[in-house]
């Protein structure tokens, strides 16, 4: 059935020209009507791409307009000029509006309610007489007052610009106010209430005014309006040093934090340094002008320290530390506070004593032998750290003293061999004997002398242990070794 | 509608000024007929020779009493014989009540097209204006023009209504009065009004300085359009060559001659002066640009330093002049001393909301020196002062304009029912 137009469309050759390529028109209509352009893809863009187009982009691309919103009814609205009378008016004034032909034709006016008329104390001559009466108001006065203030809604400013009695005194802004406050107040506690008390205590609390405070205050609103243009540059220029003084402050805190850390190391149990700048803010002018000045110096770290805040602990808090265990251990008050002199806190096992590394076996075999284990305090309280201080300190003692025993022992034995040597050998003294002697005679000296001078070296060494060990170590003086170990022992038990 | 509590009742707005009167529908932006407030007006002496017939342009002349007077743009500033040219405003209050009716009624009739009787009218007033102005404008009103309901409100407290406040620090720069006035709340602080006629010393100090002779150029001769048959154009600051209407100077009189001459004064004064907006200082004052002006007679010249020296006037009196006790005194004097008597609570609150309006305000780079002014004195300060003239010379119209559509002030207006009961004593009541 394949015609020569289908043969030339399958081999895509250009239609003929002759006549007798009539038929071919059908199958060329055939396809443009199969292969319909989809909705959403632009008829440039199907032409290129021809029907591959993808189904989806088809379904996705599909452009409809935004639905138009429906504004409530969508026919016309029918407005009539309606004339109206004003319920806030007291007289029969007819103005007229536009109005929706559907609205309530007898409607209050809507802006009527905006009326509010506030709450008008009247009096009469009794009780004006009984309750009101004031020296420097008369009666005729008050009531001027109060007509003016409800005439200008309680606005003062404009009550007191046009506050104009005649032959009356002047009176200041806090004198009307004063006055139409306390009368409100009398009024209302000398008046029977009818409603709850919580009600009457809040309107008498509105009603509350203290003059002196307002004078004040206005007073100071003047007097800082009132400075010249000098006053507030140097207060701006204050306030700037003082800013760049508090950031000088905190860069040196931060800086000294960070040289701390580094030499003690990050758990050195620093803790925070508390920012007190807010108390520098909020001083009052006169403060903030000493203070700026007293910054101005050139800093020193000893001058800018900041100064801890020691928490206020004396006494105050005893009942509550007795029932929590709580011990405080207040620094010297003869040291500054600063953060040299600061202990900060620790755990209390970090500070559990240790035996002097020399002796350091021999103590704590002593200790297993009593049955003591230091290494692991099982409740380090205050009291244990001290028992097992006290502990360990005669345990040291004993070893010492054992030693210093043993060592004169031997001594002892010594010289008592030397002397069986001599009586033995006559007296064919050599130098090295003489010399011997001289020592003995020296060290036979009475023993309150020795101790004498003993306790004036280890006054002088009692800095640390190890300082009046080694002094120790240096003398060759033996004899005197047990009593100058009492002495720094001693000492040490006191410090 | 109702979201910003506006409800119109049609209501008019009337705000006469010196130079102009607004009038136009409360609730629109701009006044429908502006109007200058001179008017032009042939005696009955001089009526009965030549006829007017032929000066009866559209029904702009009116017949107030037995004169023949004309309103409106056609009315001073046509020539016509023997015409004399009266302003019933001075010192921004009305001095002269007689053809006030006449020229209300030439706006809202010839202009506007409106039946007064129809509509309530809000009508402005100074803030120092008196009572029995006031009254006499309620009576005006209720009885001429049967207005249904009538109110008088203070410009300077429609200004800070325009410029959308409750409290403001108004200052008004018109063309014969400055004023400063502190305005709480929507009420006028009395005791802070300040206001004195400083336009009028600019105004002296501007023709002074055109008139007289100069080294650089002759004095300017201040003809007007109206008087001149024939010019020729010559170089600046040359001698002008002009030909005068011999036919008309005859007929020309006193009144209209003075104020031609002050309206080219002004319209000098609005094309070329300018304020320098950081003070005086004659270093910055070569870098500015020199500006030309050509009167109606040909005559042209640049103007340099001294078209900045007629602003000054606002702002800085020279030795010989501050010596004076009767010389107005100048912006910043004002603003002191208006200050001065308020509240010192209220000082920072009026300070933070100064409006600058008015027309005379316009002149270049007057709201910048005011702000240098001010921040000499006060270390916070808010000037608003709108940059659309229409708003700057019509602040007080606009402000009556929002006040009288508002769906919470129709319970404020004088009906014509309160008039007849209470007569005159309603209007001090009523207009706080």
């Amino acid at each position: 059935m394949a015609s020569a137009a289908d043969v030339r469309s399958i081999l895509s050759l250009p239609a003929t020209s002759s006549p007798a390529a009539g038929p071919s028109h059908q199958p060329k209509k055939q396809s443009t009507v199969s292969t319909r352009k989809p909705e959403g893809i632009s008829r440039e863009l199907y032409s290129l791409i021809g029907s591959s187009a993808p189904a989806l982009a088809a379904q996705l691309a599909k452009p409809r307009l935004k639905q138009k919103p429906n504004l409530g009814g969508g026919g016309k609205v029918k407005w009539e000029w309606r004339s109206f009378k004003n319920g806030a008016r007291s007289d029969s004034l007819e103005l007229g509006h536009w109005v929706k032909a559907t609205d309530k034709p007898n409607a209050d006016y809507q802006f009527a309610k905006y009326n509010v008329q506030p709450t008008v104390y009247e009096w009469s001559q009794d009780e004006y007489s009984r309750h009101l009466e004031d020296s420097e108001w008369t009666k005729e006065e008050t009531d001027y007052l109060f007509k003016i203030a409800h005439e200008y809604d309680l606005r003062w400013y404009i009550i007191h610009d046009r506050y104009e009695y005649p032959n009356g005194p002047t009176r200041e802004i806090e004198d009307l106010k004063d006055r139409y406050y306390s009368v409100c107040r009398k009024l209302v506690r000398n008046r029977t209430w009818a409603g709850d008390e919580a009600s009457k205590s809040q309107l008498l609390l509105s009603f509350q005014y203290d003059k002196e405070k307002e004078i004040l205050r206005r007073k100071y609103v003047a007097s800082l309006a009132s400075r010249t243009p000098e006053q507030i540059q140097e207060e701006e220029a204050l306030y700037i040093e003082i800013k760049r003084l508090e950031q000088n402050e905190r860069q040196f805190k931060r800086d000294r934090e960070n040289l701390l850390r580094t030499i003690a190391g990050v758990d050195s149990g620093l803790p925070d340094i508390v920012e007190d700048d807010a108390t520098l803010i909020v001083a009052d002018p006169k403060k903030k002008k000493l203070k700026g000045m007293d910054l101005d110096i050139p800093q020193t770290p000893v001058l800018t320290a900041p100064v801890m805040k020691r928490p206020p602990t004396l006494n105050k808090n005893a009942v509550y530390d007795a029932t929590h265990c709580i011990i405080r251990n207040d620094p010297p008050p003869t040291t500054p506070a600063t953060k040299v002199a600061h202990t900060p806190a620790y755990l209390r096992s970090f500070k559990i004593p240790y035996p002097k590394a020399a002796i350091a076996h021999k103590v704590n075999a002593l200790l297993t032998e009593i049955g003591v284990s230091h290494s692991r305090l099982v409740m380090p309280t205050q009291a244990n750290c001290q028992h097992l201080e006290s502990v360990i300190d005669a345990a040291t003692n004993l070893v010492e003293l054992k030693k210093v025993l043993d060592k004169v022992n031997q001594d002892v034995e010594v010289l008592k061999n030397r002397l069986e040597l001599r009586e033995d050998g006559g007296d064919g003294g050599s130098v090295a004997d003489a010399m011997e002697t001289d020592d003995r005679g020296e060290t036979a000296e009475p023993e309150g002398e020795n101790r004498r001078s003993q306790s004036v070296m280890s006054a002088r060494s009692t800095r640390s242990r190890k300082h009046s060990r080694r002094s120790m170590s240096v003398s060759s003086v033996d004899t005197a070794v047990p009593a100058s170990t009492r002495t720094v022992v001693k000492r040490q038990k006191r410090m | 509608m109702v979201n910003y509590g506006g409800d119109e009742v049609s209501a008019l707005v009337i705000d006469i000024g010196s130079s102009s009167l607004r009038a136009g529908y409360a609730g629109d932006d701009t006044p429908k007929a502006i109007i200058p407030s001179p008017y032009g007006y042939i005696p009955p002496s001089a009526l009965s020779g030549d006829g007017d017939a032929t000066m009866n342009e559209n029904g702009t002349s009116e017949v107030a009493g037995k004169a023949k007077s004309y309103f409106g743009h056609s009315g001073p500033s046509i020539w016509r014989a023997n015409m004399e040219i009266g302003n019933p405003i001075s010192d921004g209050l009305i001095a002269d009540f007689g053809p006030i009716p006449a020229l209300i009624r030439h706006a809202l009739e010839d202009v506007m097209h409106c039946t007064a009787s129809e509509h309530p009218i809000l009508v402005t007033e100074p803030s120092w204006n008196t009572q029995a102005n006031r009254e006499r404008m309620a009576e005006i009103m209720f009885e001429e023009f049967q207005v249904p309901a009538f109110y008088i409100a203070n410009t300077s407290v429609l200004n800070t209504f325009a410029a959308g406040k409750g409290s403001a620090l108004v200052i008004d720069i018109g063309q014969s009065v400055a004023s400063v006035v502190p305005v709480v709340d929507g009420f006028v602080l009395r005791k802070g009004l300040q206001f004195s006629s400083l336009p009028k010393l600019v105004h002296a100090h501007a023709r002074h300085l055109l008139t007289t002779p100069n080294p650089v150029r002759p004095p300017a001769e201040l003809y007007p359009y109206q008087l001149i048959s024939s010019k020729q154009a010559v170089e600046p600051n040359a001698h002008p060559r002009y030909t005068l209407r011999e036919d008309r100077l005859a007929g020309t009189t006193r009144s209209w001659r003075e104020w031609y001459e002050a309206r080219e004064v002004e319209e000098w004064v609005q094309t070329v002066a300018g304020v320098l907006d950081q003070g005086w200082n004659d270093q910055l004052l070569q870098h500015r640009q020199h500006k030309q002006y050509e009167f109606p007679t040909g005559y042209n010249a640049w103007f340099g330093p001294e078209r900045f020296g007629v602003g000054e006037m606002y702002f800085h009196h020279t030795p010989q002049l501050a010596g004076n006790p009767d010389i107005p005194k100048h912006i910043p004097g004002l603003i002191t001393d208006s200050l001065k008597a308020c509240d010192p609570e209220l000082r920072q609150v009026l300070i933070s909301n100064v409006v600058l309006t008015g027309g005379g305000s316009l002149f270049s780079g007057l709201a910048d020196r005011l702000g240098s002014e001010l921040a000499r004195s006060f270390p916070h300060f808010k000037i608003h002062a709108p940059g659309n003239p229409i708003e700057r010379r019509y602040g007080g119209w606009l402000g009556g304009s929002i006040l009288a559509s508002l769906g919470t002030f129709h319970q404020l207006w004088i009906s014509r029912e309160e008039w007849q009961e209470h007569g005159k004593a309603i209007v001090g009541q009523r207009c706080k």
